[in-house]
Protein backbone atom coordinates (compact mmCIF):
# COMPACT_ATOMS: atom_id res chain seq x y z
CA UNK A 1 0.00 0.00 0.00
CA UNK A 2 1.31 3.24 -0.77
CA UNK A 3 1.22 5.96 2.03
CA UNK A 4 -0.66 8.49 0.01
CA UNK A 5 -3.52 5.81 -0.16
CA UNK A 6 -3.41 5.03 3.18
CA UNK A 7 -3.84 9.05 4.06
CA UNK A 8 -6.81 8.94 1.53
CA UNK A 9 -8.51 6.42 3.26
CA UNK A 10 -8.58 7.91 6.54
CA UNK A 11 -9.55 10.84 4.90
CA UNK A 12 -12.49 8.66 3.31
CA UNK A 13 -13.51 7.52 6.84
CA UNK A 14 -13.02 11.08 8.38
CA UNK A 15 -14.99 12.41 6.21
CA UNK A 16 -17.62 10.04 7.06
CA UNK A 17 -17.97 10.92 10.25
CA UNK A 18 -17.90 14.77 9.82
CA UNK A 19 -20.70 14.13 7.72
CA UNK A 20 -22.35 12.16 10.43
CA UNK A 21 -22.65 15.12 12.36
CA UNK A 22 -23.27 18.01 10.02
CA UNK A 23 -25.24 16.83 6.99
CA UNK A 24 -27.13 14.01 8.54
CA UNK A 25 -29.71 16.16 9.87
CA UNK A 26 -30.93 17.81 6.78
CA UNK A 27 -31.22 14.58 4.82
CA UNK A 28 -34.68 13.18 6.57
CA UNK A 29 -35.82 11.94 9.67
CA UNK A 30 -33.16 10.33 12.28
CA UNK A 31 -34.93 6.71 10.90
CA UNK A 32 -34.14 7.33 7.14
CA UNK A 33 -31.54 9.24 7.16
CA UNK A 34 -27.91 7.29 6.51
CA UNK A 35 -25.99 6.42 8.88
CA UNK A 36 -22.85 7.34 8.34
CA UNK A 37 -20.83 6.04 11.25
CA UNK A 38 -21.89 2.68 10.49
CA UNK A 39 -20.92 3.12 6.79
CA UNK A 40 -17.38 4.34 8.10
CA UNK A 41 -17.63 0.75 10.01
CA UNK A 42 -18.70 -1.44 7.59
CA UNK A 43 -15.83 0.35 4.88
CA UNK A 44 -13.11 -0.21 7.66
CA UNK A 45 -13.97 -4.01 7.76
CA UNK A 46 -13.29 -4.26 3.98
CA UNK A 47 -9.70 -3.77 4.96
CA UNK A 48 -9.49 -4.96 8.22
CA UNK A 49 -9.30 -8.09 10.36
CA UNK A 50 -12.86 -9.36 12.29
CA UNK A 51 -10.78 -8.58 15.45
CA UNK A 52 -10.23 -5.67 14.80
CA UNK A 53 -13.64 -4.67 12.91
CA UNK A 54 -15.27 -5.93 16.23
CA UNK A 55 -13.15 -3.94 18.31
CA UNK A 56 -13.91 -0.56 16.14
CA UNK A 57 -17.57 -1.56 16.17
CA UNK A 58 -17.12 -1.68 20.03
CA UNK A 59 -15.72 1.94 20.43
CA UNK A 60 -18.46 2.85 17.97
CA UNK A 61 -20.97 1.55 19.13
CA UNK A 62 -20.14 2.77 22.95
CA UNK A 63 -19.59 6.10 21.67
CA UNK A 64 -23.41 5.80 20.33
CA UNK A 65 -24.58 4.55 23.21
CA UNK A 66 -23.46 7.41 25.29
CA UNK A 67 -25.51 9.63 23.24
CA UNK A 68 -28.81 7.25 23.53
CA UNK A 69 -27.76 6.37 27.18
CA UNK A 70 -31.73 4.47 26.87
CA UNK A 71 -29.94 1.40 25.37
CA UNK A 72 -26.88 1.82 26.92
CA UNK A 73 -24.70 -1.21 25.87
CA UNK A 74 -26.96 -2.32 23.09
CA UNK A 75 -24.94 -0.48 20.43
CA UNK A 76 -21.72 -1.69 21.32
CA UNK A 77 -23.05 -5.11 21.25
CA UNK A 78 -24.75 -4.48 17.88
CA UNK A 79 -21.61 -2.81 16.20
CA UNK A 80 -19.20 -5.19 17.67
CA UNK A 81 -21.03 -8.38 15.90
CA UNK A 82 -22.01 -6.14 12.70
CA UNK A 83 -18.68 -5.04 12.16
CA UNK A 84 -17.14 -8.88 13.32
CA UNK A 85 -19.83 -10.62 10.60
CA UNK A 86 -19.21 -8.14 8.39
CA UNK A 87 -15.17 -8.53 8.08
CA UNK A 88 -15.77 -12.48 7.90
CA UNK A 89 -18.07 -11.77 5.42
CA UNK A 90 -15.91 -10.02 3.07
CA UNK A 91 -12.96 -12.80 3.74
CA UNK A 92 -15.82 -15.26 2.92
CA UNK A 93 -17.34 -13.45 0.25
CA UNK A 94 -14.59 -11.29 -0.77
CA UNK A 95 -15.96 -10.00 -3.91
CA UNK A 96 -15.31 -6.40 -5.18
CA UNK A 97 -18.52 -5.49 -6.69
CA UNK A 98 -20.64 -2.02 -6.03
CA UNK A 99 -24.03 -5.26 -5.58
CA UNK A 100 -22.08 -6.99 -3.53
CA UNK A 101 -21.08 -4.29 -1.50
CA UNK A 102 -24.31 -2.56 -1.50
CA UNK A 103 -26.18 -5.91 -0.08
CA UNK A 104 -23.36 -5.87 2.90
CA UNK A 105 -24.35 -2.08 4.18
CA UNK A 106 -27.74 -2.75 3.68
CA UNK A 107 -28.02 -5.92 5.89
CA UNK A 108 -25.34 -4.62 8.09
CA UNK A 109 -27.28 -1.81 8.82
CA UNK A 110 -30.63 -3.96 8.99
CA UNK A 111 -28.65 -6.27 11.38
CA UNK A 112 -27.72 -3.56 13.62
CA UNK A 113 -31.11 -2.23 14.06
CA UNK A 114 -32.24 -5.53 14.54
CA UNK A 115 -29.56 -6.10 17.62
CA UNK A 116 -29.77 -2.85 19.34
CA UNK A 117 -34.06 -3.10 19.55
CA UNK A 118 -33.91 -6.53 20.78
CA UNK A 119 -31.22 -5.95 22.90
CA UNK A 120 -32.18 -2.89 24.46
CA UNK A 121 -35.99 -4.08 24.55
CA UNK A 122 -37.43 -0.90 24.53
CA UNK A 123 -40.16 -1.40 21.83
CA UNK A 124 -42.12 -4.33 21.11
CA UNK A 125 -45.23 -5.71 19.07
CA UNK A 126 -46.36 -3.75 16.42
CA UNK A 127 -43.84 -0.59 17.39
CA UNK A 128 -41.22 -3.20 16.81
CA UNK A 129 -42.60 -4.64 13.32
CA UNK A 130 -42.65 -1.27 11.93
CA UNK A 131 -39.31 -0.31 12.79
CA UNK A 132 -38.01 -3.65 11.80
CA UNK A 133 -40.05 -4.02 8.84
CA UNK A 134 -40.49 -0.42 7.53
CA UNK A 135 -37.82 2.19 8.85
CA UNK A 136 -35.01 -0.04 9.29
CA UNK A 137 -35.15 -1.06 5.61
CA UNK A 138 -35.90 2.61 4.83
CA UNK A 139 -32.66 3.24 6.41
CA UNK A 140 -30.84 0.74 5.14
CA UNK A 141 -31.21 1.77 1.84
CA UNK A 142 -30.32 5.06 2.08
CA UNK A 143 -27.20 3.53 3.76
CA UNK A 144 -26.40 1.58 1.25
CA UNK A 145 -26.87 4.00 -1.80
CA UNK A 146 -24.17 6.23 -0.16
CA UNK A 147 -21.64 3.97 0.43
CA UNK A 148 -22.07 2.77 -3.02
CA UNK A 149 -21.63 6.10 -4.15
CA UNK A 150 -18.57 6.51 -1.69
CA UNK A 151 -17.20 3.60 -3.17
CA UNK A 152 -17.76 4.56 -6.69
CA UNK A 153 -15.96 7.98 -5.85
CA UNK A 154 -13.06 6.78 -3.49
CA UNK A 155 -13.21 2.81 -4.46
CA UNK A 156 -9.09 3.00 -5.23
CA UNK A 157 -8.62 4.61 -2.04
CA UNK A 158 -10.64 1.78 0.34
CA UNK A 159 -9.88 -1.37 -2.00
CA UNK A 160 -9.52 -4.36 -0.48
CA UNK A 161 -5.84 -5.16 0.44
CA UNK A 162 -6.29 -7.83 3.00
CA UNK A 163 -2.27 -9.03 2.92
CA UNK A 164 -1.71 -5.22 3.28
CA UNK A 165 -4.09 -4.42 6.30
CA UNK B 1 -11.00 -15.87 -4.85
CA UNK B 2 -12.90 -16.38 -1.70
CA UNK B 3 -10.55 -16.45 1.77
CA UNK B 4 -10.95 -19.61 3.84
CA UNK B 5 -12.70 -18.06 7.13
CA UNK B 6 -10.72 -20.79 8.81
CA UNK B 7 -7.40 -19.19 7.36
CA UNK B 8 -8.67 -15.58 8.13
CA UNK B 9 -10.05 -14.86 11.85
CA UNK B 10 -6.96 -15.86 13.55
CA UNK B 11 -7.43 -16.96 17.39
CA UNK B 12 -6.39 -13.45 18.28
CA UNK B 13 -9.69 -12.35 16.74
CA UNK B 14 -11.90 -14.63 18.02
CA UNK B 15 -10.72 -13.63 21.40
CA UNK B 16 -10.68 -9.92 20.26
CA UNK B 17 -14.41 -10.25 19.48
CA UNK B 18 -15.65 -12.25 22.31
CA UNK B 19 -14.14 -9.82 24.55
CA UNK B 20 -16.05 -7.00 22.76
CA UNK B 21 -18.76 -8.55 23.09
CA UNK B 22 -18.26 -9.88 26.95
CA UNK B 23 -17.67 -5.76 27.18
CA UNK B 24 -20.78 -5.05 25.50
CA UNK B 25 -22.93 -7.32 27.82
CA UNK B 26 -20.95 -6.01 30.61
CA UNK B 27 -22.46 -2.55 29.56
CA UNK B 28 -25.85 -3.93 29.59
CA UNK B 29 -26.01 -5.03 32.80
CA UNK B 30 -24.49 -2.19 34.29
CA UNK B 31 -26.75 0.08 36.97
CA UNK B 32 -27.82 3.58 36.20
CA UNK B 33 -25.24 5.16 38.58
CA UNK B 34 -22.59 3.65 36.74
CA UNK B 35 -24.27 3.92 33.36
CA UNK B 36 -24.16 7.55 33.41
CA UNK B 37 -21.44 8.76 34.32
CA UNK B 38 -19.42 6.74 32.02
CA UNK B 39 -21.90 8.06 29.03
CA UNK B 40 -21.41 11.29 30.54
CA UNK B 41 -17.48 11.03 30.40
CA UNK B 42 -17.15 9.82 26.95
CA UNK B 43 -19.22 13.08 25.61
CA UNK B 44 -17.37 15.42 27.41
CA UNK B 45 -14.19 13.81 25.97
CA UNK B 46 -14.10 11.82 22.70
CA UNK B 47 -17.25 13.23 21.97
CA UNK B 48 -17.15 16.21 22.66
CA UNK B 49 -15.80 17.97 19.47
CA UNK B 50 -18.17 16.13 17.20
CA UNK B 51 -21.08 17.45 19.37
CA UNK B 52 -19.61 21.00 19.27
CA UNK B 53 -19.69 20.40 15.40
CA UNK B 54 -23.11 19.20 15.24
CA UNK B 55 -24.04 22.08 17.78
CA UNK B 56 -22.63 24.60 15.06
CA UNK B 57 -24.35 22.55 12.04
CA UNK B 58 -27.50 23.21 13.79
CA UNK B 59 -26.68 26.93 14.82
CA UNK B 60 -25.68 27.26 10.66
CA UNK B 61 -28.85 25.36 10.20
CA UNK B 62 -31.45 27.79 12.44
CA UNK B 63 -29.30 30.57 11.24
CA UNK B 64 -29.65 30.44 7.41
CA UNK B 65 -33.47 29.80 8.65
CA UNK B 66 -34.14 32.44 10.73
CA UNK B 67 -32.01 34.49 7.91
CA UNK B 68 -34.46 33.32 5.56
CA UNK B 69 -37.46 34.82 7.64
CA UNK B 70 -36.23 37.60 8.69
CA UNK B 71 -35.67 38.17 4.92
CA UNK B 72 -39.52 37.57 4.25
CA UNK B 73 -40.29 39.92 7.08
CA UNK B 74 -38.09 42.51 5.28
CA UNK B 75 -39.35 42.04 2.43
CA UNK B 76 -43.12 42.36 3.45
CA UNK B 77 -41.93 45.11 5.70
CA UNK B 78 -40.54 47.07 2.31
CA UNK B 79 -43.75 46.21 0.83
CA UNK B 80 -45.87 47.71 3.20
CA UNK B 81 -43.93 50.44 3.52
CA UNK B 82 -44.76 51.19 -0.16
CA UNK B 83 -48.18 51.71 0.08
CA UNK B 84 -47.93 53.87 3.56
CA UNK B 85 -48.00 57.32 2.00
CA UNK B 86 -51.20 56.12 -0.08
CA UNK B 87 -52.31 54.83 3.01
CA UNK B 88 -51.63 57.95 5.02
CA UNK B 89 -52.81 60.08 2.74
CA UNK B 90 -56.24 57.70 1.97
CA UNK B 91 -56.76 57.72 5.80
CA UNK B 92 -56.41 61.68 6.45
CA UNK B 93 -59.05 61.48 3.39
CA UNK B 94 -61.69 59.95 5.07
CA UNK B 95 -60.65 61.64 8.69
CA UNK B 96 -61.72 64.31 6.91
CA UNK B 97 -64.68 63.46 4.66
CA UNK B 98 -66.14 62.08 8.46
CA UNK B 99 -65.26 65.39 9.29
CA UNK B 100 -67.18 67.21 6.76
CA UNK B 101 -70.16 64.63 7.36
CA UNK B 102 -70.24 65.47 10.55
CA UNK B 103 -70.82 68.94 9.62
CA UNK B 104 -73.20 68.56 6.98
CA UNK B 105 -75.50 66.35 9.40
CA UNK B 106 -77.85 65.70 6.84
CA UNK B 107 -79.01 65.11 3.42
CA UNK B 108 -76.14 63.43 2.09
CA UNK B 109 -75.24 60.12 0.89
CA UNK B 110 -71.54 58.45 1.11
CA UNK B 111 -70.19 56.78 -1.71
CA UNK B 112 -67.26 54.76 -2.43
CA UNK B 113 -65.35 55.49 -5.69
CA UNK B 114 -65.36 52.31 -8.03
CA UNK B 115 -61.92 53.13 -10.09
CA UNK B 116 -61.79 51.88 -13.52
CA UNK B 117 -58.11 51.67 -15.53
CA UNK B 118 -59.16 53.41 -18.27
CA UNK B 119 -57.39 56.71 -18.70
CA UNK B 120 -60.89 58.60 -18.99
CA UNK B 121 -61.59 57.34 -15.76
CA UNK B 122 -60.87 61.13 -13.74
CA UNK B 123 -63.35 62.34 -16.70
CA UNK B 124 -66.53 59.86 -14.89
CA UNK B 125 -66.45 57.52 -13.02
CA UNK B 126 -68.77 54.99 -10.66
CA UNK B 127 -69.82 55.41 -7.81
CA UNK B 128 -71.57 52.60 -4.73
CA UNK B 129 -74.78 54.33 -4.39
CA UNK B 130 -77.66 54.83 -6.62
CA UNK B 131 -80.92 55.21 -6.48
CA UNK B 132 -82.20 52.82 -3.70
CA UNK B 133 -79.97 55.30 -1.18
CA UNK B 134 -82.25 58.46 -2.39
CA UNK B 135 -79.24 59.23 -5.24
CA UNK B 136 -80.73 61.59 -8.30
CA UNK B 137 -79.29 62.72 -11.03
CA UNK B 138 -77.99 66.09 -10.97
CA UNK B 139 -76.96 65.76 -7.21
CA UNK B 140 -73.85 67.38 -6.26
CA UNK B 141 -71.17 64.98 -5.50
CA UNK B 142 -68.56 66.52 -2.99
CA UNK B 143 -65.06 65.21 -1.42
CA UNK B 144 -63.77 67.08 1.70
CA UNK B 145 -61.77 69.21 -0.46
CA UNK B 146 -64.64 70.68 -2.56
CA UNK B 147 -66.62 69.88 -5.63
CA UNK B 148 -65.92 66.83 -7.06
CA UNK B 149 -68.63 66.91 -9.94
CA UNK B 150 -72.57 65.91 -10.25
CA UNK B 151 -74.28 63.00 -10.74
CA UNK B 152 -75.33 62.47 -14.52
CA UNK B 153 -77.14 58.87 -14.36
CA UNK B 154 -78.62 57.03 -11.52
CA UNK B 155 -78.68 53.07 -11.19
CA UNK B 156 -80.51 50.97 -8.74
CA UNK B 157 -77.18 50.65 -6.78
CA UNK B 158 -74.67 52.81 -8.61
CA UNK B 159 -74.62 56.35 -10.04
CA UNK B 160 -72.20 58.01 -12.76
CA UNK B 161 -70.53 61.16 -11.72
CA UNK B 162 -69.71 63.27 -13.83
CA UNK B 163 -66.36 65.21 -12.72
CA UNK B 164 -65.42 69.18 -13.01
CA UNK B 165 -62.68 67.34 -15.47
CA UNK B 166 -65.34 66.45 -18.07
CA UNK B 167 -65.78 68.70 -21.24
CA UNK B 168 -69.27 69.40 -20.44
CA UNK B 169 -69.14 69.99 -16.60
CA UNK B 170 -70.27 73.65 -15.35
CA UNK B 171 -70.30 75.41 -12.90
CA UNK B 172 -72.02 78.64 -11.36
CA UNK B 173 -69.08 79.90 -9.26
CA UNK B 174 -68.13 82.94 -7.07
CA UNK B 175 -65.22 84.42 -4.68
CA UNK B 176 -65.40 83.53 -1.62
CA UNK B 177 -65.64 86.75 -0.46
CA UNK B 178 -68.41 87.50 -3.07
CA UNK B 179 -66.45 90.09 -5.16
CA UNK B 180 -66.62 88.24 -8.81
CA UNK B 181 -68.92 85.39 -10.15
CA UNK B 182 -68.48 83.83 -13.33
CA UNK B 183 -69.25 80.38 -15.06
CA UNK B 184 -66.57 77.51 -14.17
CA UNK B 185 -65.72 75.23 -16.50
CA UNK B 186 -62.55 72.41 -17.97
CA UNK B 187 -60.08 74.39 -18.70
CA UNK B 188 -59.14 72.28 -22.33
CA UNK B 189 -59.66 69.12 -23.24
CA UNK B 190 -56.00 67.86 -24.11
CA UNK B 191 -52.46 68.68 -22.49
CA UNK B 192 -51.62 69.78 -19.23
CA UNK B 193 -54.51 72.65 -19.02
CA UNK B 194 -56.87 69.35 -18.54
CA UNK B 195 -56.58 69.06 -14.82
CA UNK B 196 -57.06 73.00 -14.58
CA UNK B 197 -60.42 74.85 -14.42
CA UNK B 198 -61.26 78.23 -15.67
CA UNK B 199 -63.06 80.72 -14.67
CA UNK B 200 -64.93 82.75 -17.61
CA UNK B 201 -67.33 85.41 -17.84
CA UNK B 202 -65.33 88.19 -14.98
CA UNK B 203 -65.83 91.62 -16.14
CA UNK B 204 -62.99 93.35 -17.56
CA UNK B 205 -62.51 95.94 -15.06
CA UNK B 206 -63.03 93.36 -11.83
CA UNK B 207 -59.01 91.75 -10.63
CA UNK B 208 -58.92 88.44 -9.14
CA UNK B 209 -55.73 87.58 -7.23
CA UNK B 210 -54.15 84.72 -7.53
CA UNK B 211 -55.02 82.88 -4.50
CA UNK B 212 -58.64 83.64 -4.65
CA UNK B 213 -60.78 80.54 -3.70
CA UNK B 214 -63.71 80.16 -5.91
CA UNK B 215 -66.73 78.01 -4.41
CA UNK B 216 -69.75 77.12 -5.80
CA UNK B 217 -72.54 80.38 -6.24
CA UNK B 218 -75.93 78.62 -5.57
CA UNK B 219 -77.01 80.19 -8.73
CA UNK B 220 -79.11 77.26 -11.10
CA UNK B 221 -80.45 75.05 -8.82
CA UNK B 222 -77.80 72.04 -9.47
CA UNK B 223 -75.05 72.96 -6.70
CA UNK B 224 -75.65 74.93 -3.28
CA UNK B 225 -74.07 77.72 -2.83
CA UNK B 226 -70.08 77.97 -0.84
CA UNK B 227 -68.69 74.28 -2.35
CA UNK B 228 -65.08 75.23 -2.99
CA UNK B 229 -64.24 74.65 -6.43
CA UNK B 230 -60.85 75.81 -6.51
CA UNK B 231 -57.95 78.64 -6.53
CA UNK B 232 -56.72 81.19 -8.89
CA UNK B 233 -53.59 80.57 -9.93
CA UNK B 234 -53.81 83.37 -12.92
CA UNK B 235 -55.08 84.52 -15.99
CA UNK B 236 -56.28 82.17 -18.77
CA UNK B 237 -57.03 85.02 -21.00
CA UNK B 238 -58.81 88.04 -22.40
CA UNK B 239 -61.91 88.57 -24.44
CA UNK B 240 -61.70 91.81 -26.57
CA UNK B 241 -61.62 94.27 -23.43
CA UNK B 242 -64.56 92.56 -21.95
CA UNK B 243 -63.79 89.81 -19.52
CA UNK B 244 -61.32 88.03 -18.49
CA UNK B 245 -60.54 84.45 -17.85
CA UNK B 246 -58.91 83.28 -14.73
CA UNK B 247 -57.24 79.63 -14.36
CA UNK B 248 -58.50 77.88 -11.56
CA UNK B 249 -56.98 74.81 -9.40
CA UNK B 250 -59.36 72.74 -8.46
CA UNK B 251 -59.80 71.71 -4.82
CA UNK B 252 -59.07 68.06 -5.42
CA UNK B 253 -58.50 65.58 -8.13
CA UNK B 254 -60.59 62.90 -9.09
CA UNK B 255 -58.11 60.36 -9.42
CA UNK B 256 -57.45 60.91 -5.98
CA UNK B 257 -60.52 59.86 -4.37
CA UNK B 258 -61.80 56.83 -2.63
CA UNK B 259 -64.57 58.36 -1.06
CA UNK B 260 -67.44 60.74 -2.18
CA UNK B 261 -70.50 62.53 -0.68
CA UNK B 262 -73.07 62.82 -2.64
CA UNK B 263 -75.76 65.78 -1.80
CA UNK B 264 -79.04 64.45 -1.55
CA UNK B 265 -81.88 66.54 -3.44
CA UNK B 266 -84.02 66.92 0.51
CA UNK B 267 -81.36 69.75 0.92
CA UNK B 268 -82.13 71.71 -1.77
CA UNK B 269 -79.67 73.68 -3.65
CA UNK B 270 -80.52 77.09 -1.22
CA UNK B 271 -78.41 76.27 1.78
CA UNK B 272 -75.00 77.75 2.18
CA UNK B 273 -72.57 75.36 2.52
CA UNK B 274 -69.45 77.50 3.22
CA UNK B 275 -69.35 76.37 6.68
CA UNK B 276 -69.45 72.72 6.19
CA UNK B 277 -66.23 72.93 4.44
CA UNK B 278 -63.17 73.49 6.69
CA UNK B 279 -61.12 76.49 5.77
CA UNK B 280 -58.08 75.47 4.51
CA UNK B 281 -59.85 72.59 2.20
CA UNK B 282 -58.45 74.71 -0.61
CA UNK B 283 -55.35 75.34 -0.43
CA UNK B 284 -53.89 78.68 -1.97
Amino acid sequence: MRRTDRYRYWLVLIGLVVLHFTVRERLGGDRVAPDFLLLALLIYTIRAQPGRSAAAGFVIGLLRDALTPASFGAGALAHTLVGYLSSWAKAVFFAENVFVNGCLFFAGTWLRNLIVLLASGRLGGAQLGWELLVWSPMQSVTTAAVGIVVLWLFGRWVAFRRAEA
Amino acid sequence: MPLGADRYASRADTLLFLGCIGLSVVAMSLPDRWRDPIAQGLRQTVLAPFLALQQQTELLSAARAHYDAVVAERDSAALAATFLPELRSENGRLRSLLGLGARLAWGYVPAEVLHQPEPTNPLSFVVSAGRQKGVRPLSAVVSSEGLVGLVSSVDAQTSVVLTWAHPEFRASAIANDGSVSGIVAPHGAAGPGVWLLELKGVPYRQQVVEGTVIVTSGLGGVFPRGIPIGTVVGIAGEAKGWERTYLVRPAIHPSALSHVMILTAARGTSADLRGAFQPDSVRP
